[in-house]
């Protein structure tokens, strides 16, 4: 399923690369498969129509910025409406503060719970928890047992039927710890005594924090939901549980948007061990099930950067090895090459396997080789002669050969740019300059 | 229940309805006006055959419903399906069905266009969610003890769940013991047994930790050996895609042979629902379904989604936090409901 949409969502990426101007009718392809794929991922309705319809103009209304291609202009803008959306990551603080967890049945508050008062334990902080779930049995023996395990106080008490005298009373027991965190009972919008019941634990506790603990498989209902928790103890984060499932927690996306807070962790497994900070791109990439896209919109910013540079050595018709070596440092940055021109909008240029990784290894040598160069060497490499070689190879751990090779490659380039100055008019043509290098190999 | 849902097919299918009319309308621009006078012509008309033409022309002409018609509207219900959290393949699914349902549907004049829009979208959901189950009469037909064991991932209710079939059963007249089976959770054991104390029913319990096998399998023999009417196994969630837990519910059905695998889900999960369902039905397969926290959603698109993925019925609707909150579920009554019990 999410296999299908993703790689619907590259096709109608693909269509818009090589493209000279943005091209309607693809951005609207574009914008319709990330529909799809936001909606499989129970991203509210609306806020997908808002979004796709922000991408829409941006796409469509924006200039295209210079030496980018539509492809990337619109996947960055994509990628920019998304990451607003989520990307408000919650204040932790290492500070004394009381956290109240609030959230539906079965969301995980009790598990989420044990693994935040870890979370704090590990960070070198005094840590309490108070279990005011007073409806569900077994509710304090479960977050006990959990507590024991990692020594933690756990104040409750399961004969007990009124959560605010335990909230209270667990306060003074609890008062000379750091971080005191309040479990409490699921609830859902529609049950008013329960939502008052959350609201004067929010009163009595003056909470630090309100987190709304969302399950990554709650769908439409997450905004709702939200919404009613928002409005009566003001929710200023969210902690997204069971993502070690298929869920993609679009619910939780909503629910981020609805209580205008970021998400603070993440659970995914059922040791108390499994919480991590959020990670805006991650989780992006996984409601869309694109598993690069972070990655892509970044590199495709680095290689323009690249690119620029190269540009500069060549209309200056001087190269010299410092250009290659800032060359192959930003090449080396966006990591390997297959990656970059699996990327890259170069059209239906296929390069052998082995290529690739050779030419990547080589090129950390080639960096090693100049490191151990002096400055004159780098700028006039014609000074090079067999008894500096000897010292390079020495001052680098290899051999005069490689210098050598490394001269035979620079002399390469130098000759490949030149002509390339001539036949294309100064614009950089990677897909020659890839077959000179295959042709090295 | 489910009155969001309700509203939004309501206004769905008044849209179809509206898109259907506008296309008549444009067909026959006159046709109100048009058949007032074929009516007039037909009373008062010495020639009969001047009449039969008429009538045959204007009032039993029929109109062809075309996929262009139509296609605004429905792409307004399939939004309103997704919004009702029923997830994008069976929305699409729905939405084709209704559309062939529709499309190049023969409409006489006379027929209202109401009735026609119903009669598609009743059929389409009908179809989903398949035929009710009826688990005292499937007990009383079958030989006891009727060994219920209950899946599904973490937190969907299935404790909870356990407790109040277990009550409603009891309520029928069946004996009832429950095996505790979640050794896993902390505070699990404690949970179930509380509640079986409150119900009154005799549970069978091991240590946390235990091999849940093992409980079930003691679970059983007891069963057996005081002729108890049902058992009912209550499980660790798990999720479907960690092979290790699921080959332990797999062991847990070779042991204590379940008749029925009833599969618990949430009434508020998205498309998520469709997937795990899914891949339970395939592992360890699926015999009924059970869609708790139905009382925090209005929109119960989750109950379509997994009907409509695995195909199994809707046992019952869990509808809140006390025992007796479980409905039995009868689709011809929800669609009945959903559908605002139009003209048919």
């Amino acid at each position: 399923m999410m296999d299908t949409l993703s790689a619907s969502l590259k096709d109608a990426l693909k269509k818009l690369a090589g493209k000279a101007v943005v091209d309607r009718a693809a951005v609207d392809e574009l914008v319709k498969s990330l529909q799809r794929a936001l909606l499989s991922s129970d991203v509210n309705v609306k806020l997908v129509m808002e979004l796709s319809k922000a991408i829409r103009t941006r796409s469509l209304d924006e200039e295209l910025p210079k030496n980018t291609n539509v492809r990337e202009h619109v996947l960055r803008i994509v990628y920019q409406e998304l990451v607003r959306l989520v990307y408000a990551t919650a204040d932790l603080k290492l500070e004394p503060q009381v956290i109240l967890m609030a959230g539906l049945q079965g969301s995980g508050k009790t598990t989420t719970t044990a693994k935040i008062a870890r979370y704090f334990q590990k960070k070198g902080m005094k840590v309490g928890v108070i279990c005011a779930d007073t409806f569900r049995p077994g509710a304090y023996d479960q977050l006990s047992t959990l507590c024991a395990k990692i020594n933690i106080p756990c104040f409750g008490d399961p004969a007990t039927t009124d959560a605010r005298k335990i909230v209270r009373e667990g306060l003074v027991a609890t008062k000379d710890l750091e971080v005191i965190i309040v479990d409490t009972q699921g609830r859902h919008a529609l049950e008013p005594d329960l939502i008052q019941e959350i609201i004067d634990l929010n009163v009595i506790t003056k909470a630090s924090h309100r987190w709304l603990v969302i399950d990554a498989a709650l769908g439409q209902q997450a905004s709702e939901q939200a919404r009613r928790f928002h409005e009566a103890i003001g929710i200023d984060g969210v902690i997204i549980t069971k993502m070690d499932g298929t869920a993609k927690g679009g619910g939780a996306m909503s629910a981020v948007a609805e209580t205008k807070s970021g998400i603070v962790f993440i659970g995914a497994g059922e040791t108390i061990e499994d919480l991590e900070r959020f990670d805006a791109n991650g989780f992006i990439s996984r409601l869309l099930g694109m598993g690069d896209l972070q990655a892509l919109a970044e590199k495709v910013q680095e290689a323009q950067a690249a690119t620029e540079i190269d540009m500069d050595a060549m209309m200056k018709g001087h190269f010299t090895l410092r250009d290659m070596y800032k060359q192959l440092e930003a090449l080396n940055k966006m990591g390997p090459l297959k990656q970059i021109m699996n990327m890259l909008p170069m059209g239906n240029m296929q390069l052998p396997e082995g290529v690739y990784d050779v030419t990547s290894t080589k090129m950390v040598r080639y960096r090693i080789l100049m490191d151990s160069m002096t400055p004159q060497e780098l700028d006039d490499p014609s000074i090079i002669s067999s008894s500096r070689m000897q010292r390079i190879a020495r001052g680098a751990g290899g051999t005069p050969e490689e210098v050598r090779e490394l001269i035979k490659y620079y002399k390469m380039m130098h000759k490949t740019l030149k002509g390339l100055r001539g036949a294309a008019g100064g614009k950089f043509n990677m897909q020659r300059l890839m077959k000179r290098f295959s042709g090295m190999q | 229940m489910f009155s969001g849902l309700r509203d939004r097919l309501q206004a769905a299918r008044n849209r179809l309805s509206a898109s259907i009319g506008a296309a008549a309308e444009a067909a026959q621009p006159a046709d109100t006006v048009k058949t007032s006078e074929a009516e007039k012509a037909q009373s008062v008309a010495k020639n009969p055959t001047l009449a039969d033409k008429v009538r045959v022309l204007i009032i039993e002409r029929e109109l062809v419903v075309s996929e262009k018609d139509i296609a605004g509207a429905l792409d307004d219900l399939e939004m309103t399906l997704l919004e009702s959290d029923i997830a994008l393949p069976v929305a699409e699914a729905l939405v084709s069905d209704i559309r062939k349902g529709l499309v190049g549907k023969h409409r006489k004049i006379g027929e209202s266009v109401d009735s026609l829009v119903v009669k598609a979208l009743k059929s389409a959901l009908l179809k989903v969610l398949g035929s009710g189950f009826d688990l005292p009469t499937y007990i009383k037909t079958h030989e006891r003890p009727v060994k219920i064991l209950f899946t599904g991932v973490n937190g969907t209710g299935k404790t909870t769940t356990v407790a109040k079939i277990g009550a409603y059963l009891k309520k029928q007249g069946f004996s009832v013991v429950i095996g505790a089976g979640d050794t896993y959770r902390a505070g699990a054991i404690e949970q179930i047994s509380v509640h079986a104390e409150r119900l009154g029913i005799k549970i069978i319990e091991h240590q946390t930790g235990a091999d849940p096998s093992a409980v079930l399998f003691d679970t059983v023999q007891y069963a057996e050996a005081h002729k108890t009417d049902v058992v009912l196994a209550d499980t660790a969630g798990r999720f479907h895609n960690k092979s290790n837990l699921m080959s332990q519910l797999e062991k847990i059905r070779r042991v204590m042979k379940p008749d029925l695998i009833i599969y618990v889900d949430e009434a508020v999960a998205g498309n998520d629902a469709v997937v795990r369902a899914a891949e339970f039905d395939r592992t360890v397969g699926a015999d009924a379904i059970v869609l708790t926290k139905a009382d925090m959603d209005s929109r119960g698109g989750a109950a379509i989604s997994i009907a409509h993925t695995i195909g199994k019925p809707l046992l019952f609707l869990g509808t809140g936090q006390a025992y007796d909150d479980i409905v039995p579920f009868e689709p011809e009554a929800m669609v009945e409901e959903l559908l605002g019990g139009g003209p048919l």
